[in-house]
């Protein structure tokens, strides 16, 4: 009996005695939920809520309209643009950083309580003083967004660097591997793992950084295009920004997923 | 590791925090008031602040809203993701949109919180309840996910009741995910307490730290952030420990 054969029999086993029914397509489940949680949604402002509160039909009306606005696609790619070049500067001080602690037991142990309070610290509770530092503009954004993402890279390759397998140093050592090579060709590739489950946890941390931000010194960007729009009662208009946000921030953690399952497959969590 | 390895270690720490401290203060003396001010001034306002009575009383106010929001979110998240272990049905249907709503930042909510519910308490416990809800649920649905259904199955074939499942096969695997989750809960939630506090009616911590930039009393702002870094610290060692404390069998990730 071949894998397949197998596995095709236990399938039919556990079907038997049931019928098959729609039900049992995850694809139909799921759609049968999204449609009726947005339902939902739309039954409970419909009957409760003002007009003005935003609504799943209210939303499709003016999505066309607010997606082909350039003021939206400048305030998206503004947002953007600044949560990736915090991210890239957070990634390669956080590494940096990370490799120093994890090979380093002096920096390791002088480092250690600044990083870690400052992981643990919401990094909100410092905008008020980036923005005393750098002024009310994109500036002050790009630095919370770092802030945000530094810590949980700087963290988790750390803890990548110290749990290199020692035999793979021990080997590196009895063949005279020069410093910088056993960190380029040992201990950065098997820290890797960790350095992209630090960076998932940068990139949730960013987004909400770099909407906070804008929040708080009002510049443009999507953060702000929800916080005007919504102040002036256009809520569909502003939770399209929403949308966006969360297409974000979904992307990305199937992109991490992605990259570790191509490229990292032996350290596949599931 | 032998004595003088760890006195070693220890004198390193102490060394690392001195020059910390030191450089905090003398940093000062190189910038303005505006954009710094020295360690020593910050405890002064610290110690100010605590004599007047004004930090125990912001800090109670800020705990109380944290608190009832995690609450919420836990006596809301855990059990919902514990009977998706029981509904396979229910669990599938619903994972996706558990999984986006986990990755969105809820900080996006709050500009309609403010506009529908105003200023109070309540708008302010939603925030802290969104921002923590979704990673407990989330973790104890991947937990539900983690049951092989081969567990169940040898479970009935040996007529073990409704309660009997739940006691020694649903609830010993969403356990360590759950409280894996209510660890996350518990650093997300702060972060919305600041926000909520910052964008909704001001109070508590963050209202300190408002005031300590509005009126340039840097001294006071960073006395506010440092309360807020240990509670940050002290709030997830405690997160850790009750995953340890919970979940021991579960491997620590962060």
């Amino acid at each position: 009996m071949s894998i397949q054969e197998v596995a095709l029999g236990k399938a039919a086993l556990r079907h038997a005695g049931r019928s098959r029914s729609a039900l049992d397509s995850p694809v139909f489940l799921k759609l049968l939920a999204g449609l009726a949680l947005l339902l939902v949604w739309e039954g409970v402002v419909r009957a409760l809520a003002p007009a003005y509160v935003a609504k799943p039909t209210g939303i499709v009306k003016v999505l066309v309209r607010v997606t082909g606005d350039p003021q939206f696609l400048a305030a998206a790619g503004s947002t953007l643009s600044s949560v990736f070049a915090g991210l890239a500067v957070a990634v390669v001080l956080g590494t940096a950083v990370g490799l120093a602690m994890g090979r380093v037991a002096p920096v390791e142990q002088g480092l250690r309580y600044y990083v870690n309070s400052l992981f643990a610290t919401p990094m909100i509770a410092i905008l008020p003083l980036v923005t005393l530092w750098f002024g009310y503009n994109a500036d002050a954004r790009l630095a919370v967004v770092i802030f945000a993402s530094f810590f949980s890279i700087a963290i988790n390759v750390c803890d990548g660097a110290r749990s290199v397998p020692v035999a793979y140093l021990e080997v590196a050592r009895s063949f005279r591997a020069r410093p910088w090579s056993t960190l380029f060709d040992i201990v950065l590739p098997s820290s890797l793992p960790y350095l992209i489950a630090g960076l998932r946890l940068a990139s949730g941390r960013a987004l909400v950084a770099a909407v906070v931000a804008e929040f708080f010194i009002s510049i443009p960007g999507l953060g702000y295009f929800i916080l005007f729009n919504s102040r002036t009662f256009k809520h569909n208009e502003a939770f399209v920004a929403v949308i966006a946000l969360v297409i974000v921030g979904v992307s990305l953690e199937a992109l991490l997923n992605w990259v570790t399952r191509r490229y990292l497959p032996w350290a596949r969590r599931d | 590791m032998g004595t003088g390895a760890r006195w070693r270690r220890h004198a390193t720490v102490a060394l690392s925090l001195a020059a910390g401290a030191a450089v905090w203060e003398v940093s000062a003396l190189f910038t303005t008031r505006a954009f710094w001010a020295p360690l020593s001034e910050t405890l002064q306002s610290l110690a100010e602040a605590a004599r007047s009575g004004t930090l125990a009383s912001q800090a109670a106010s800020s705990l109380e809203l944290y608190a009832t929001g995690l609450a919420l979110a836990m006596v809301v998240g855990a059990p919902l993701g514990l009977l998706m272990a029981r509904m396979r049905r229910v669990r599938v249907a619903l994972e996706t949109y558990i999984m986006m709503l986990y990755a969105t930042p809820m900080v996006a909510l709050i500009p309609f919180i403010l506009s529908m519910m105003g200023f109070g308490f309540a708008p302010k416990v939603l925030v802290v309840f969104l921002f923590s809800v979704f990673p407990v649920l989330y973790n104890t649905v991947e937990g539900a996910r983690s049951i092989r259904p081969e567990l169940i199955e040898v479970a009935r074939a040996f007529r073990s009741s409704e309660r009997q499942l739940w006691r020694d096969v649903l609830i010993p695997y969403t356990l360590p995910f759950a409280m894996t989750g209510i660890r996350q809960a518990i650093a997300r939630g702060l972060v919305g307490m600041v926000a909520a506090e910052f964008f909704l009616s001001p109070s508590g911590l963050g209202q300190m730290i408002m005031l300590g930039s509005q009126n340039f009393d840097t001294a006071g702002l960073l006395a506010a952030i440092l309360v807020i870094v240990v509670l940050g610290v002290a709030l997830m060692d405690f997160g850790r420990w009750i995953e340890e404390r919970f979940a021991p069998w579960k491997e620590y990730t962060r």
